[in-house]
């Protein structure tokens, strides 16, 4: 018995040598040299597995009954979603770099920013691609400064847009009549309405979108886009924006000694009528959020005079998906017109298209424009003519740590 | 008397208040699924609406379909457990062997060290030998921290009823596997039903594991409910952590039911 154990121990240990080296070529090599069409034929009945972030039920919602059915019908190629947040879709990808792992279980991944730097950096992602795309070659605008960078980073190919985000505030028309319109009027609102301001606390996405957003309104975005991932520099450079946020401080809920951690508290904060302004960085969140009366009817956006920053999201594949062409399959229908526009559309998902304007024949940009925004919505040029790009993604940890060096201290 | 009744009602107010602590949140959780608006300071939702719900019963949202793949995981795992601590329980029950106090500390090991630290060595382990985003990788990860409950408890029922009635059945001339099946096992059936009743929680209710090693290929009901626990949004939350301590509950009855119906006549002189 004792014998058989041990053989069998040692059978185990045997499988997992083998298992290092048994993994052949995958379709990789050919699949550079095909032509949209054959990709189109070869990702026929496959079926793409989808990563990303699966908080937002109208999202997946979106994608389970709008984009994979349509996938289907058109390409015969079917959707698996899975929710995941990306930290843990890049640790499972850097695992399987680790041992190199060559069929992975990841054809699609929804990410942007420090992410895709992370990614790319590491050589978790195939590419590049996106050249290969109809629709990215139709209706991408390819000079842009949106399709070119993702927050400062040189995109290269490796990712594909899939929709637009803006940081935008919310408030409540019926609670609120003037909105501020820059840094000194919302100092002035919270000091006449002291602890019904706040935000959340970095790293939270928002929260720190949010002093972002403070800095570029302070300093100007042009002062400080350019500027060297180098602490001392920074602090240097966003010292204005500091000094107004301690002002801010006293006057904010809690009176600034605690925040929320992250924007879904401080939304909900909004919600429960707690504080004047909730902020988010899907800008028909409010729009959505009044539908499924989690917000009052009386709920509306509003942006600085001098604009909100915005990003891109984007969708890449990782190095070791199984199915590369369904991928881009996947990926080209999502830069369709009728796709962009359907999650365009505040009743489904309400995310920015991607799409350029003029591109557009007269048919297409009637799709977008016949979509009704309904309340709580900015119309897509005023989100467009008061965007800010995003700051290099080597600067955020930065911005970040001076925050927290700063801000959160008691007993200032 | 009137002692013993003063007593009855300090315990029972410590009982119902037990209870009432118990019950009282997730009435508000129960309550946050259905609620579509519920602003401070109104003690009662202001809005209700089916939301939550139709997107559960929704046959796109695959939710039943993971909750039924999620029950099926953790009965594996609980009847895996259970037929590995059986024997690993008796032999630290009943023999004594070199080393046999170390195995005792050693198999409270998973309890002790964090799952995290070990689970990545595992998980890069898992794909060299293909487990990696498997159901059996799964079943197989959640064994880690089931297993020390599973031997740690049954030890100590084995301790309780002791050895002597399966010899003496070995005496009268049972062989050892007709001792186990007709003696021993009805012996500690109720300490297998507690036992397999707390490792189907452990399985059921495990994230961070199923979610390293299922790598999204096996999706379990909790993948399910912590984005939308993170994301704030209340009534899907609301929603989703009801099945969830619904479900359990349902799996506790019904397990208890079944198997008190079996031996209701008798009694056990452990416990």
């Amino acid at each position: 018995m004792k014998k058989l154990a041990i053989y069998f121990i040692l059978l185990l240990f045997l499988f997992s040598l083998v298992g290092c080296s048994s993994n052949g070529q995958g379709s990789t090599k050919s699949l550079e040299e095909k032509t949209w069409k054959e990709i189109v034929e070869t990702a026929r009945g496959t079926t793409v597995n989808f990563y990303g972030w699966g908080g937002d039920q109208r999202v997946n919602q979106w994608i389970d009954e709008i984009l994979a059915p349509s996938l289907k019908e058109k390409y015969n190629v079917k959707v698996n979603r899975v929710g995941m947040n990306i930290d843990d879709i890049l640790n499972k990808l850097l695992g399987e770099k680790q041992v190199d792992k060559k069929n992975g279980s990841i054809d699609v991944v929804w990410i942007n920013g420090e992410n895709f730097y992370t990614a790319k950096k590491n050589g978790l992602l195939y590419g590049p691609f996106t050249k290969k795309l109809a629709n990215f070659n139709k209706y991408i605008d390819k000079d842009s400064h949106d399709a070119n960078y993702d927050f400062g980073f040189l995109i290269d190919g490796y990712e594909a847009p899939y929709g637009k985000a803006q940081l935008v505030f919310i408030y409540d028309s019926a609670k609120l009549s003037n909105v501020p319109r820059n840094y000194q009027e919302l100092l002035k609102l919270a000091k006449e309405n002291p602890g019904k301001i706040t935000y959340p606390a970095p790293p939270d996405f928002t929260g720190s979108a949010f002093i972002r957003n403070m800095i570029c309104d302070i300093v100007g975005f042009e002062n400080i886009k350019d500027i060297e991932p180098d602490k001392e520099k920074v602090k240097e450079a966003i010292a204005p924006a500091i000094e107004y946020l301690k002002e801010l401080k006293p006057y904010l809920w809690m009176k600034g000694e605690a925040y929320p951690a992250t924007v879904a508290q401080l939304n909900n904060l909004f919600a429960d009528g707690e504080i004047l302004l909730g902020m988010s960085y899907t800008p028909y969140l409010a729009a959505g959020k009044i539908q499924t009366g989690d917000f009052p009817e009386t709920t509306d956006t509003f942006v600085f005079e001098n604009g909100n920053i915005g990003n891109t999201h984007f969708l890449a594949i990782p190095f070791n998906s199984p199915n590369k062409e369904g991928a881009m399959v996947f990926i080209n229908h999502v830069l369709s017109v009728e796709m962009q526009a359907s999650k365009y559309d505040p009743n489904n998902w309400g995310d920015l298209p991607v799409l350029d304007n003029s591109k557009l024949n007269e048919e297409e940009k009637n799709v977008f424009e016949n979509i009704k925004l309904g309340k709580g919505a900015l119309p897509q040029e005023t989100l467009l003519s008061h965007r800010i790009p995003e700051l290099p993604a080597d600067v955020i940890p930065i911005i970040e740590e001076i925050w927290m060096e700063n801000i959160p201290k008691k007993g200032e | 008397m009137k002692v013993l009744q003063k007593n009855t009602i300090y315990l029972n107010i410590i009982i119902y208040s037990v209870i009432i602590l118990l019950i009282f949140p997730l009435a508000v959780m129960f309550m946050w699924s259905f609620a579509r608006s519920w602003p401070w300071p109104y003690l009662l939702p202001q809005d209700f609406g089916l939301r939550g719900w139709k997107y559960f019963f929704n046959p796109t949202s695959k939710a039943l379909f993971t909750l039924f793949l999620s029950v099926l995981l953790s009965l594996i795992v609980t009847i895996v457990t259970l037929v590995l601590s059986i024997p690993a329980a008796k032999s630290l029950a009943f023999y004594n062997f070199r080393g046999k106090a170390f195995f005792e500390i050693f198999i409270l090991a998973p309890l002790i060290v964090p799952p995290i630290a070990v689970a990545m060595g595992i998980h890069v382990q898992f794909i060299k030998l293909g487990l990696a985003d498997s159901f059996l990788g799964v079943v197989l990860v959640h064994l880690i921290p089931s297993l020390p409950y599973g031997i740690r408890i049954l030890t100590n029922v084995f301790q309780a009823i002791g050895e002597k009635i399966e010899l003496q059945a070995r005496v009268l001339g049972a062989n050892w596997w007709q001792a186990f099946i007709f003696v021993t096992l009805p012996l500690i059936a109720p300490g297998l039903v507690s036992v397999g009743s707390l490792i189907f929680i452990i399985s059921f209710s495990q994230y961070f594991l199923t979610f390293l090693i299922g790598g999204g290929q096996v999706v379990t009901f909790p993948m399910l409910l912590l984005p939308y626990i993170q994301s704030g949004d209340r009534m899907m939350a609301g929603v989703f952590s009801s099945v969830f301590v619904l479900t359990a509950l349902l799996f506790f009855i019904i397990v208890e039911k079944t198997i008190k119906s079996h031996y209701s006549s008798r009694e056990y002189f452990y416990f």
